[in-house]
């Protein structure tokens, strides 16, 4: 399904003065970098990184 | 740890209509944000209902945070009587959403969905664009980091 023919509906919204605020906190290198891969390599990275966080609560979780 | 692949391939073979939304959807546009759980708008037909009912039946769905033996059977009439379950399941954490804040049922936000293919399944996600536009007519304030987030990849991607 798409758009195609209909107003964005990006375009509509307007600047919001706190989401401005927290938009500079935003790492834009990271995102960069998200972009230049699929949504399939994407949510793939994002398995990888909460099974790596999992593990991490695991292995706290275990020590004496 | 709930397992994207395993709940989306689940959804997929029984062909349920869903569309993604929530923190994975965020995530296949971009988003470097963590998230926990699966969120899922699902078409309220009674057909549907049954496709999802079956298709997560053998992962013993139960509700998220209730105490164990609390009554709660895993029928199509129960999501019927129902509309938003927050579950927990043996391939994890999903979100069952009749309706979101904002954005509406799955037959007021198909129109702004994109088939993705992930996992080897494609499925609806929705648009980047209403994406940002649901998480900010909904209000939440701890959605504001989320929001600026996906605004900066709408940016990004203007400028690709």
């Amino acid at each position: 399904m798409s758009r195609i023919g209909r107003e964005p509906l990006g375009s509509s919204l307007e600047p919001d003065p706190v989401i401005e605020a927290y938009k500079k906190d935003v790492d834009r290198t990271l995102l960069r970098e998200n972009l230049k891969l699929t949504p399939d390599q994407r949510l793939r990275k994002l398995q990888s990184f909460m099974k790596f966080i999992h593990e991490i609560r695991g292995s706290a979780r275990r020590r004496p | 740890m709930t397992d994207f692949d395993r709940l989306l391939r689940v959804l997929a073979d029984n062909h349920t209509e869903f569309i993604l939304v929530g923190g994975v959807a965020a995530a296949a546009h971009g988003s470097a944000r963590a998230t926990y759980d699966i969120d899922i708008v699902y078409a309220r037909t009674r057909e549907n209902v049954e496709r999802l009912v079956s298709a997560l039946r053998p992962l013993e769905p139960y509700l998220r945070g209730a105490p164990p033996g609390l009554p709660f059977s895993w029928e199509s009439g129960t999501i019927l009587r129902g509309l938003n379950f927050t579950l927990t399941t043996g391939a994890g954490d999903i979100d069952l959403l009749g309706e979101i804040t904002g954005g509406g049922t799955y037959d007021d936000l198909v129109a702004d969905t994109e088939v993705i293919e992930v996992f080897g399944v494609k499925c609806f996600c929705l648009s980047l664009e209403r994406l940002i536009a649901v998480k900010r007519a909904a209000g939440r304030p701890k959605d504001l980091e989320t929001i600026a987030e996906l605004e900066a990849i709408a940016e990004e991607r203007k400028l690709v």
